[in-house]
């Protein structure tokens, strides 16, 4: 194994160029959370008794998922650009140069992370700034080390997604349905009341970043009355850095086994 | 006949290498002993052996499927034998393989090129990953794209035509000046100006001392640019040597080309020839052709013909080709 080095920033400057040159394939990532930001604000009606969770609006309530949604768009990403160079060659190009994979997959997350920190300012900007959700400013680099972490994490499982797809529509296809049912299962769109949630990273970053952007509202008495931590019973707050272990565990989990499975399935 | 190269190959094939237990010749820069692939018990490649000359130009001519991007992909280190070893310059392909990658160039059969950046940026890409000073690199990229009349472009290679990036892929094969070159079916989709001004640049570059191993299954290219040609077939190699050597050991060099109206013209014909004493082989082609090769004189052979054979379209002597020698050994065309 040759080590990590520069060349990883080069392969992630191949990365941008690419990516770059295909705005457009990553209009909807940022186009759906915007749609539903809209959803979320205009169509519950605020002060209205079904528009609000806890005297929180929906939109409130609801932005975090919307932030867990892009960030989680990146399992979709690069799985198909995994997906694309198992079949393109590209990857057994590189494999003939003095490279490492260890470069290949930091380059990727390199890249990776660059656009989803676009997208993040992009979401984040609409929800707080055009549509003006609560924002703690003294939490924002929390927020943002949860927001990367997350994100790492799911490059790890597009990475596990890709090794076991044959082509960049199936690894698109398996990686969106996987990112849609998380969200859905986690409550991250429509908080739901059922113990799987917790077997979901979603959820806890949701957690976490409710916990940051409403902290300001009287957020712990809030959750204390029971409503916003599904499925929880009245008394369930965790400290933030509980769910930040969790989330870690997660990235780890899935950087671990994505690099362990992609390298056995492309071992030729 | 035959045989005779067969023996040949077998001879050079069964000498026992033994390069990493007693040291190595330098003569050769790579040596290959017993290399093997299975795909699913396929053998696509089946123990093969090799020598390769420091600076010369090896090439490994043989029909579709013969095995011989797969032998490249293995000496190239991205596909693991399932069998055997090969030394390339002073490492083991098993136990080193990260030591040979800097030394080597890869022209894979099919073009990979990154779409959306431009041919510089590919070019580039590849000098990074080797570690390339960037001044040193983007000269030597410019002066090759130049070469290879595809240089000042600024759109993506995607826009461009296969040849295009066939071209760009030989000169990302080459930016960081490899020791050993490896072109997998480098004027495959080119057409005839463009094969040309590859085979004057594969020449020149050969000038240079690099050790250059081509596959292809156009005898002429094989003809033009070789040292030393090696013959796959069905993943094996079945006859080894220089043109010269190939072509004296295989026969008189006398070969007719029978063509006929029909295919039942051509069989009464067949069998007529096949009684005469001075027919060493007799081949089938497509669209009611034979291919003879025979022993003596073409004029007292022509005569004989004549008298037994009156239907016919048309008949042609000419000299043996490798395409003649490749269907001796195995009784099929090149292109079969
Ligand atoms: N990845 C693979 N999986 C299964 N079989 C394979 C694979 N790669 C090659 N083969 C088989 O191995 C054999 C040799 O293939 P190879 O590509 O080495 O031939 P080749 O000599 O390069 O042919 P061509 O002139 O068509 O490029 C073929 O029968 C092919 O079907
Ligand atoms: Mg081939």
């Amino acid at each position: 194994m040759y080590s990590i080095d520069v060349k990883a920033w080069y392969i992630a400057k191949k990365n941008i160029k690419e990516k770059l040159k295909n705005l457009g394939s990553m209009f909807w990532t940022v186009a759906f959370p915007i749609m539903m930001l809209l959803v979320y604000k205009l169509a519950f009606s605020e002060g209205t008794e079904e528009g609000m969770i806890n005297g929180l609006t929906i939109f409130e309530v609801e932005f975090p998922g919307i932030v867990v949604y892009t960030i989680g768009m990146s399992s979709v990403t690069s799985a198909v650009m995994f997906a694309m160079s198992k079949i393109d060659g590209t990857l057994e190009r590189i494999d003939s140069m003095p490279v490492s994979r260890g470069n290949v997959f930091l380059g990727a997350v390199i890249s990776e992370s660059i656009f989803m920190n676009l997208q993040l300012i992009l979401v984040f900007g609409f929800g707080y700034g055009v549509l003006g959700a609560h924002f703690e400013l003294a939490m924002l680099p929390l927020g943002y080390l949860i927001a990367m972490i997350f994100g790492i994490g799911c490059i790890g499982l597009g990475l596990i997604i890709a090794s076991f797809l044959g082509s960049p529509e199936g690894a698109n296809g398996i990686a969106m349905l996987t990112h849609m049912s998380l969200m859905f299962v986690s409550g991250s769109f429509f908080p739901l009341d059922n113990a799987g949630v917790f077997f979901t990273p979603q959820y806890w970053v949701k957690q976490v970043y409710l916990q940051l952007t409403v902290v300001g509202n009287s957020f712990t008495d809030l959750l204390y009355s029971g409503n916003i931590i599904l499925p929880s019973s009245t008394a369930s707050v965790f400290p933030i850095w509980s769910g930040i272990l969790i989330i870690l565990a997660f990235t780890s989990t899935f950087i671990f086994l994505g690099v362990k499975i992609f390298q056995k399935k492309t071992t030729l | 006949m035959n045989v005779s190269i067969k023996e040949k190959a077998q001879i050079k094939n069964s000498k026992p290498t033994q390069f990493f237990e007693n040291g190595h010749s330098t003569e050769f820069i790579i040596e290959v002993r017993d290399l093997a692939k299975s795909f699913n018990g396929l053998k696509a490649v089946d123990r093969i052996n090799l020598k390769i000359r420091k600076g010369e130009l090896f090439s490994l001519l043989g029909p579709n499927g013969a095995g011989k991007s797969t032998t490249i992909r293995m000496l190239t280190t991205v596909l693991k034998p399932t069998n055997g070893d090969a030394r390339i310059k002073d490492f083991s392909l098993i136990e080193e393989k990260n030591k040979i990658k800097p030394l080597i160039g890869v022209c894979p059969q099919e073009n990979v090129v990154f779409g959306a950046l431009t041919a510089e940026d590919n070019v580039e890409f590849v000098g990074r990953m080797h570690g390339m000073d960037p001044v040193e690199m983007k000269k030597r990229s410019k002066n090759l794209l130049e070469k290879m009349n595809i240089a000042g472009r600024k759109k993506p290679v995607k826009s461009f035509s296969g040849g295009m990036k066939r071209r760009l892929n030989l000169v990302m094969s080459l930016i960081h000046q490899p020791q050993i070159l490896f072109l997998d079916e480098p004027t495959a989709g080119l057409d005839p100006q463009a094969r040309r001004l590859v085979w004057d640049f594969i020449k020149d570059l050969k000038n240079t001392g690099v050790t250059i191993i081509l596959t292809t299954h156009d005898m002429l290219e094989a003809d033009a640019l070789s040292d030393h040609i090696a013959i796959m077939d069905l993943g094996k190699i079945i006859a080894f040597g220089t043109l010269e050597e190939l072509k004296s050991s295989s026969s008189n060099g006398n070969i007719l080309e029978f063509s006929f109206s029909s295919r039942d013209e051509l069989i009464q014909a067949k069998s007529k020839l096949e009684r005469i004493n001075n027919v060493k082989n007799i081949s089938e082609m497509d669209n009611n052709k034979l291919i003879i090769s025979f022993t003596g004189g073409v004029m007292t052979f022509k005569r004989e013909i004549l008298r037994e054979i009156e239907s016919f379209k048309a008949l042609h002597f000419r000299e043996d080709s490798l395409e003649d020698i490749f269907l001796k050994l195995t009784g099929r065309g090149l292109r079969d």
